[in-house]
């Protein structure tokens, strides 16, 4: 299987796209495809091959979902990157009340095939403004499909099914993930929504873990090992549509629950998570389920306050072993 | 109101000095993504000297030239850009969002638009206080693209808020041009919202404060909001996510040696405002070179001691992290 980063592995997953379909459109390419780690004669040759469909807009986030969500619905397929996820603000109105809405409100006469892309998650000095992890929100949209790759074979396959999706869907990409290389499956990869992956097998603690955090507890599971404590970690990939299936049956091998979200814990991922088993498993759980994620204040923009409230492999070790505390 | 012209220069080069510095900290402790006001001095020293106590000022993160040229404390704004308890927010900012209220200073955001939209609520604010006061939005070219300026536009005329709109435009049709618009024309939005509008060099100290004198009194005689678009030339090193010294460390001494001006940086020699202020007075007698040169001492000496008090000041305790998000009941 070929290497590639994280990031090529999404402008592959989009090259796919516009070769097999005439109605995929990009708005937003630059950002998307410049400076990304793709050859300078690669990003050359998407940039000649698809002169009218690779666009970079003014910077008026509001008009470009208004424009995609037109345009899907008047029979495109449009892609929309908005670079840093919190740009996605001043959309607000117009992902969460019209491409959310279209297909429900028309009675299902009209769709919204579209895809909305925005690079997320608490990157190093982004403060208050540039270091949101917003998926929590748009899990709770109601019509809008959650997509979050942890590892550069999803980013290529989840992206794939997003754009090929009749539904408006929002794939989030956390900034530190995009160096991340891995093996990805040759050729037009997909990978199906509302399919959990197992990152790692284990029998003592289910770590539920989302986007870079897979990485994280990953680490976690390592450092957990040395200590005769087997962690699984379970990837959800997807969160609309969730995988409660496959969630739920790790917590039945294992009776523990940790969740891990780098969003602000309240009404996170994590919760919905919690939630999911509290009313699933309850009957496996063999101690209190242990949320990791943010604490709910603003990021801080000075490294330590950062590092201070930012999910690590070291507070899922210290999450994992409170969760697997004999009782 | 009319600052002298030495007072000018000599904030304009305490600006550059401090960006200068910026670009030695953030390399010396590995910190990215400031966004550098060299090449505004001109713009930024003119209007904001001439403001009055109780005026409000909103700016971007494009803000540390603001800051300087208001009269912030250059120490505690290094700290903040370093993240130290020292600084304007205690770390908690940073440099995008650096900001000082007791300078007239409200939000500083880094959303593009951010400025425009927030500087109307302080305008009605000021209106419904019948303060006399003046908000003021200092934007760049680019945040035209976003729909909140027009709405922004359009609501400080029809309620005539008194709102100054300062573009600071660097983006030069054609080359690195940032901003979008179907017009090549900003004043025509502005203009077509019955808004009274002007556009002034700003790399020139004095067409800048004339500019921002008369609009202010338009503005403070509560005839509604002015737009005045200052068309700077961008510095060639503004794009850099870690900054370089890009066109050298200033060296006064180009504003009269042709051999110092005619370096690699000529191109960037010819349009530099402070060479051309400095050159400007000194060619009409009011500084000889000297006078600059002891300026640019004085303000050197200013940012070295702001570095040290910047690098003493410590981190923050992280527990910091946790307070803050609510006013404490």
């Amino acid at each position: 299987m070929p290497q590639k980063s994280f990031a090529v592995a999404m402008i592959d997953a989009l090259a796919h796209s516009l070769k097999t379909d005439p109605n995929v459109v990009v708005i937003g390419a630059h950002s998307f495809l410049s400076d990304r780690g793709l050859k300078p004669e690669d990003e050359r040759a998407l940039w000649d091959a698809f002169p009218d469909r690779l666009i970079d807009p003014p910077t008026s986030e509001g008009v470009c979902t208004s424009l995609v969500t037109g345009a899907a619905m008047a029979g495109m397929r449009p892609f929309l990157n908005y670079g840093t996820a919190t740009f996605a603000y001043e959309a607000f109105n117009q992902i969460m009340s019209e491409a959310a809405n279209v297909h429900s409100m028309s009675g299902g006469q009209l769709r919204a095939p579209l895809t909305l892309h925005m690079y997320a998650g608490i990157r190093g000095g982004g403060a208050g403004q540039h270091s949101s992890s917003p998926q929590a929100m748009y899990a709770n949209a109601a019509g809008l499909e959650l997509v979050l790759p942890a590892c550069p074979a999803d980013a290529q396959g989840l992206l794939r099914s997003a754009i090929k999706s009749d539904n408006p869907t929002v794939v989030i990409t956390h900034t530190r993930l995009l160096s991340m290389t891995g093996d990805v499956p040759d050729g037009d990869h997909t990978v199906p929504f509302g399919k959990a992956r197992i990152a790692r097998e284990g029998r003592d603690v289910t770590i539920v873990a989302t986007s870079l955090m897979v990485r994280e507890a990953e680490k976690a599971a390592e450092t957990l090992a040395k200590d005769g404590i087997e962690a699984e970690v379970v990837d959800p990939r997807t969160i609309v549509p969730l995988d409660v299936e496959t969630i739920c049956a790790s917590v039945r091998k294992t009776g523990r629950l940790v969740t891990v979200d780098e969003g602000n814990a309240l009404c996170s991922i994590g919760s919905e998570i919690s939630a999911q088993v509290a009313e699933h498993a309850f009957d496996a759980l063999k101690a209190p389920i242990v949320r990791v994620a943010r604490p709910p204040v603003p990021i801080a923009f000075s490294p330590p306050l950062e590092a201070h409230v930012t999910p690590n492999a070291d507070k899922i070790v210290a999450a994992a072993r409170k969760a697997a505390q004999p009782r | 109101m009319g600052q002298s012209p030495r007072d000018t220069l000599a904030r304009m080069l305490l600006m550059r000095r401090f960006e200068e510095m910026v670009i030695t900290l953030a390399r010396a402790h590995k910190l990215g993504r400031q966004h550098l006001a060299i090449g505004n001095e001109a713009t930024g020293a003119a209007a904001l000297m001439q403001l009055a106590p109780g005026d409000l000022i909103y700016t971007t993160h494009r803000n540390h030239g603001h800051m300087i040229a208001r009269g912030v404390d250059p120490g505690k704004a290094l700290a903040e850009i370093l993240g130290r308890a020292g600084g304007l927010c205690g770390g908690k900012g940073g440099t995008w969002h650096m900001t000082d209220p007791s300078l007239g200073f409200q939000s500083t955001s880094a959303m593009v638009g951010g400025s425009i939209g927030l500087s109307v609520g302080g305008g009605f604010a000021l209106k419904h206080k019948k303060t006399g006061n003046v908000a003021v939005a200092l934007f760049g070219d680019g945040a035209l693209d976003e729909g909140i300026a027009y709405e922004a536009l359009n609501i400080a005329s029809l309620y005539a808020l008194p709102v100054l709109f300062l573009c600071e435009n660097n983006s030069k049709e054609g080359e690195a041009q940032t901003s979008r618009l179907a017009t090549k024309e900003l004043v025509a939005v502005p203009k077509a919202l019955k808004i009274p509008c002007t556009r002034v060099d700003g790399g020139d100290p004095e067409a800048v404060a004339l500019a921002v004198e008369t609009a202010l009194a338009h503005v403070r005689l509560g005839a509604g909001p002015y737009f005045l678009e200052a068309q700077l030339v961008r510095w060639p090193g503004s794009h850099q996510i870690v900054h370089e010294f890009t066109t050298g460390v200033t060296d006064v001494a180009a504003a009269w040696d042709d051999a110092k001006a005619s370096n690699e940086h000529a191109a960037w020699h010819r349009t530099d405002p402070i060479l051309r202020t400095a050159r400007t007075l000194i060619a009409r007698g009011i500084l000889t070179r000297d006078d600059v040169t002891a300026l640019d001492n004085e303000a050197a000496v200013i940012i070295a001691k702001a570095r040290a008090f910047a690098e003493a000041s410590p981190y923050p305790k992280p527990e910091a992290a946790l307070t803050g998000a609510f006013v404490p009941a």
